[in-house]
């Protein structure tokens, strides 16, 4: 048992830790992200998937995230949420790597958890994260962008013109594909490995754990289990009542994508009804329409008795009309 | 002379519990349920089969909320879907995460079958447990096909067609599968009234039933455990099902419901345009899990009346057979993958394969367009 201790590789001890605290802090920090989502403080485009790993390994990608967004001008989505996350999954992530390292010191290194592992574990992880994988984001960018015009040119050479559609798109995407993924999975194994070396490094100091096999067991166990359940419990459900109620009020009621066929028109509020204004403004409106009305008969009045006059004058002046001749 | 405090005396849940439990022995049910012991302790990848089951749960709940407005007709199951989508309350979400939850299902019972195939858990005396384990992935399947038609648009439409086309494909029942499918030489009125039944009833009732016959068979044979560690350390580890693996259970599927809810905000469902015999502009394709299928029939090699059915009918029905066959076939005790160099290797095959020809439809697709 101590020769395997002894003999645990870098790699092994890095993913050991690393992969359960990734997991482990995941399903709080979802919680949030889901809030943001509903609250339409986060927009991840075509980018769903990456910003998704981003945030399950925040224990390394914490301040490396926004040096490859600034410095490689590549960035995983948009909004202020996505920047609150990163700042809230910083407590979340050293306790989720104080629980996983407790329990690893003792079940693999037998060796007792200094205090503080958690923020000790995060804070390394974070500046190894930080030199290290914009590194890695740029060489494999790099080696992608070069595999895939290289898998181009190669089949666009006229020995290979009389392939079909189909088979050389697939042949074209294992070349490229298998060269950049080799490049991440062997980086991704170097960096786990540096974490690996740092973990192992922190364990040097600490003190040999003298219980048995079966103590140790019971004693990880019970670490999980909180002082006062009754008010972790409580906490947790008052948590979760807040954030789905948060989670209804910010959700649209109908839908942020509406489709050509069905958007619907712009409808203007109308101004509420209020009946003494309306009857003023309508005595006013028949008050006003009256004058008009009184104008108009007045004119049409004198235009009638201007008319008779005007006749009169002409009855008196013409000649008489001659009699209709007898038959 | 005996003082009964108020604390001493029954509540009514109390009573109302221990009448329940006299008649139908509840109490023993539930230590049943929670007191099984899983060797090695728990673990997060046992956590597939309860998500599977909550996701099921959640697309029986979602699936009945739409349908309190979907109507199953073809001048109509267009319309009321985009009135879901765009005058329903949440309607959108619903029907959105509706679709999201059948990819989720689709990614876990991969997952799952995954996890069985590596920790060698098909092995005796969970022969029975596989069996089943492959007739519900069967139905999971069935439930993505049938589904996927029910809106009615361009999308569905030309994704039916496709798939009742390779359906006809098969020897001897593929002719009648296909036309009892369609109920007419096109896709029309009678297509979508028996996608909708096998959808909403004939496929969850055979899930349900299938799924109790796996769950007890499951309880029946008990968890296979970790294929690694000595005894002494399995034996130490060994844990009851509550409350660790419950706990892990719980996460597991607010991690699966938080995802599906993500997905259903990063890519709500949009129609295209309404379902007619005349493909326009648009380029048929299946749903995401058959993309591979699709891909692989593309090739020069699958052309042809025989190569078409050699791809699409006969080198998946290989597979399933040998799927089917592998208790079987494997009688070797040793669960460990690591000492199991074949079936590791055949699963990375799978994956990769499955991986690159889904990717190189994308690819296909964005050429096409």
């Amino acid at each position: 048992m101590s020769d395997e201790r002894d003999s645990l590789s870098p790699t092994k001890i890095g993913l050991g830790v690393l992969w359960p605290a990734f997991w482990t802090a995941l399903p709080i920090k979802l919680a949030f992200a889901l809030v943001f989502l509903a609250m339409d403080m986060m927009h991840f485009e075509g980018r769903l998937g990456l910003g998704f790993l981003m945030f399950l390994a925040s224990p390394v990608t914490v301040f490396a995230t926004p040096i490859i967004t600034m410095g490689l001008e590549s960035h995983i989505g948009e909004g202020a949420g996505i920047a609150l996350l990163f700042l809230l999954c910083i407590p979340i992530d050293i306790w989720a790597l104080g629980v996983v390292g407790r329990t690893y010191f003792l079940e693999k290194f037998r060796k007792e958890p200094p205090d503080g592992l958690g923020v000790t574990l995060w804070w390394k992880c974070a500046v190894v994260g930080a030199v290290f994988l914009p590194l890695l984001w740029f060489i494999v960018g790099t080696v992608t962008s070069m595999s895939i015009s290289m898998a181009h040119s190669v089949f666009e050479m006229e020995l290979f013109k009389g392939i079909p559609v189909a088979e050389r798109i697939s042949a074209e995407l294992s070349l490229w594909g298998g060269v950049s993924v080799t490049v991440l999975i062997v980086l991704l194994l170097i960096g786990v490995s540096l974490i690996g070396r740092m973990i192992r490094s922190t364990s040097e100091t600490a003190r040999p754990v003298a219980d048995s096999y079966q103590h140790v067991v019971t004693r990880w166990d019970l670490m999980r289990v909180p002082d006062d359940q009754g008010l972790m419990l409580t906490a947790l459900t008052l948590g979760g009542v807040v954030l789905s109620m948060l989670f209804w009020a910010g959700l649209p009621v109908t839908t942020p994508h509406p489709h050509e066929c069905c958007k619907k028109p712009e409808v203007k509020a109308e101004p509420p009804f209020k009946p003494l204004e309306a009857l003023n403004k309508d005595e006013k409106l028949i008050a006003q329409l009256e004058g008009q009305i009184d104008a108009l008969e007045k004119q049409k009045a004198e235009a009638e008795k201007d008319k008779d006059k005007g006749k009169g004058k002409k009855a008196a002046s013409a000649p008489e009309a001659p009699a209709p001749k007898k038959p | 002379m005996e003082h009964s405090t108020p604390s001493s005396q029954p509540t009514v849940i109390e009573k109302v519990i221990a009448f329940v439990d006299e008649r139908v022995g509840l109490k023993q049910m539930q230590a049943k349920m929670l007191n099984e012991p899983v060797p090695g302790g728990s673990r997060w990848a046992y956590v597939f089969g309860s998500v599977l089951l909550f996701i099921f749960i959640m697309q029986a709940v979602t699936g009945i909320l739409l349908m309190f407005y979907y109507v199953p007709t073809a001048d109509h199951a267009y319309a009321s879907t985009q009135y879901i989508i765009h005058d329903v309350d949440y309607g959108w979400f619903l029907l959105s995460y509706h679709f999201w939850g059948s990819t989720a299902m689709v990614v876990c019972v991969f997952a799952h079958m995954s996890q069985v195939f590596l920790w060698g858990a098909y092995k005796p005396p969970r022969e029975m447990i596989w069996l089943v384990g492959l007739a519900l992935f069967g139905i999971v399947m069935g439930f993505g096909f049938t589904g996927y038609l029910l809106p009615w648009d361009q999308r569905a439409y030309w994704a039916t067609t496709v798939g009742v086309e390779i359906m006809d494909k098969t020897p001897i029942v593929g002719d009648f599968m296909a036309r009892f499918l369609k109920g007419g030489p096109t896709p029309g009125q009678m297509t979508l009234s028996r996608f909708f039944v096998i959808h909403v009833m004939i496929l969850p009732a055979a899930l349900m039933g299938l799924a109790g016959l796996h769950l007890f068979l499951f309880r029946a044979a008990g968890p296979a455990g970790p294929f690694r560690g000595t005894a002494e350390e399995i034996k130490a580890k060994t844990d009851f099902f509550f409350p660790r693996q419950i706990w892990k259970d719980i996460v597991g599927m607010a991690v699966v419901f938080a995802s599906i809810c993500a997905l259903a905000f990063w890519e709500p469902v949009v129609l295209l345009e309404e379902a007619t015999p005349d493909p326009g502009d648009y380029h048929p394709e299946p749903e995401w899990y058959f993309l591979f299928l699709f891909q692989l029939l593309r090739l020069k090699i699958f052309a042809g009346e025989f190569g078409q059915f050699l791809g699409a009918i006969a080198l998946p029905g290989a597979f399933m057979a040998l799927l089917a066959a592998l208790p079987f076939i494997d009688r070797d005790p040793e669960r460990n993958i690591f000492k199991r160099p074949v079936a590791l290797i055949g699963w990375i095959v799978v994956m990769v394969s499955i991986l690159l020809f889904t990717m190189s439809a994308i690819i296909n697709r964005e050429f096409l367009d």
